[in-house]
């Protein structure tokens, strides 16, 4: 029915200001899910890589070999992230300090506990690269394709005033154009927000195992300072 | 990372796999949505007529069929398969008694012998009838189908006739002008509605084409038609109006 139209058609004629919100809408929505999948990628590795090392930590290896194989890994060029990197901050300092006699060990464990908060920050923030502009995205791109449709349609009844013979056809064209703004700006938004919405989830329950692991393994040292300390003291 | 914890945290690099499945999505959803809107306006761009010397010419989908096949062969051979099935059981009757005085090791390969065609008879028989059925109902199908066609194809003409015989040409009509209306029947014949698609440009002769259709008001020889395909063909169809014979 009607003139038939294709969508190229519509996108070519439409007016400069519709094509640049389309052309920006385009952009977010390819750059939303460029990092919709980026993430997807990383939380599966995140998971996976957590669902490994807890298993190799709670296995009864020894910490210091634990720790060795992680320096193994880093020169590799891999980059240690996740509940790894927790770990190895923390080690890190525990027995930098513990070699230290003079100092009492409730400073060593708060100094360790202190090095494991730094890196769950960092974790935290790795997690959370791109949430940020997922949800702009998903918030501000239906009024970006808004402005264009009512733009589009601003434009097209300022054309019904200049022309004598007012019919239908004068301005479906102009609208059609215009409401294909508003199509792509939804399109760019519901993934966007569905996505913003799992993954903040996602982060959440990630930080969350950060934050057990780091109070077990804060526990552990904790064992470990006090025992390394009366057993120097009954030797001193 | 092991010099400082403070360092520039590493990130680990995915770029491919994302920016892949991004160019991916969105070339399959631009391809999607161009392809299908593009379609729709090709079938209207195929129905343009064939030049001829009667001006109206009805645009229908039937005209693109293929003819229906004709009805297939396959009926005869197999009824044949009956006829050869029959004298077969009657020899199982006669070795029964003839075994019993005759030694063991003669009867055995009579037996097996028998049983045999037995099964092998009684599928094939049941598939060829079941075969002969189909193809039977098959044909009066296409029959069916068929004069359906025809009909159609003869209240085509009818319509094309009615509608001609109303139409007066107004004078600015000229060759090569072209308007296709879009008309909406009701089973009865009437006409309910009368649009134009896509007008010549000249309002005189659109508002020509619409007055010869809505001067010829009902097509009653329609109810002849089954209902299905009323509502196939004649339901919403396209008339194209386009004078050939003007000498200007």
């Amino acid at each position: 029915m009607e003139e038939q139209l294709s969508l190229l058609d519509l996108v070519w004629n439409a007016s400069f200001t519709v094509q640049l919100v389309m052309m920006i809408l385009l952009l977010a929505s390819m750059a939303s899910w460029y990092m919709i999948v980026n993430r997807y990628v990383y939380f599966r590795n995140a998971r996976d890589e957590m669902y490994r090392f807890e298993e190799r930590f709670w296995s009864g290896i020894d910490l210091s070999q634990l720790y060795r194989e992680g320096n193994e890994k880093a020169s590799d060029g891999t980059p240690i992230v996740g509940m790894e990197s927790i770990f190895r901050a923390g080690f890190k300092e525990f027995s930098r300090m513990a070699q230290q006699s003079e100092i009492d060990s409730e400073a060593v464990i708060e100094g360790s506990r202190r090095a494991m908060r730094v890196a769950y920050m960092r974790e935290e923030e790795r997690l959370e690269r791109h949430l940020a502009f997922l949800a702009s995205v998903g918030s501000t791109s239906p009024y970006i394709g808004l402005f264009g449709t009512v733009w589009g349609i601003m434009h097209s009844f300022r054309g019904l005033a200049n022309s004598t013979q007012a019919t239908l056809a004068t301005v479906a064209p102009g609208i059609s154009e215009a409401l294909v703004a508003t199509a792509m700006g939804l399109f760019a938004a519901i993934p966007a927000v569905l996505a913003y919405n799992r993954f903040a989830s996602k982060v959440d329950v990630l930080s969350n195992r950060y934050d057990t692991f780091m109070d077990e393994f804060s526990g552990i040292l904790h064992r470990q300072a006090f025992a390394v300390r009366s057993r120097d003291k009954k030797a001193g | 990372m092991s010099t400082s914890v403070y360092a520039k945290p590493v990130i680990p690099r995915i770029i491919f796999r994302p920016a892949l499945a991004t160019v991916l999505l969105h070339g399959l959803i631009i391809y999607l949505l161009t392809v299908n809107w593009t379609s729709t306006e090709r079938e209207i761009t195929r129905a343009k007529p064939v030049p001829q010397v009667i001006n109206a010419r009805l645009v229908d989908v039937s005209e693109f069929k293929p003819t229906p096949k004709p009805k297939p062969p396959a009926a005869k051979p197999k009824t044949k398969t009956p006829a050869v099935a029959k004298p077969k059981p009657e020899p199982k009757v006669e070795p029964k008694p003839t075994p019993k005085p005759q030694p063991k090791v003669v009867p055995k390969p009579a037996p097996k012998a028998e049983p045999k065609p037995e099964p092998r008879i009684s599928p094939n028989e049941l598939a060829a009838i079941a075969r002969a059925e189909l193809s039977e109902l098959l044909e009066q199908e296409a029959q069916a189908t068929a004069s359906a066609d025809e009909m159609a194809a003869s209240f085509i003409g009818l319509i094309q006739q009615t509608v001609i015989r109303y139409w007066s040409r107004p004078p600015s009509a000229r060759n090569g002008m072209e308007t296709e209306l879009a008309i909406q029947l009701i089973p009865t014949g009437d006409v309910v509605s009368v649009t134009v698609i896509r007008s010549s440009g000249n309002t005189a002769f659109d508002r020509s084409a619409i007055n010869a259709v809505e001067k010829a008001g009902a097509f009653p020889e329609l109810q002849q038609l089954p209902n299905a395909e009323f509502e196939k063909q004649f339901r919403r169809f396209r008339l194209l109006f386009k004078p050939e014979d003007l000498r200007y």
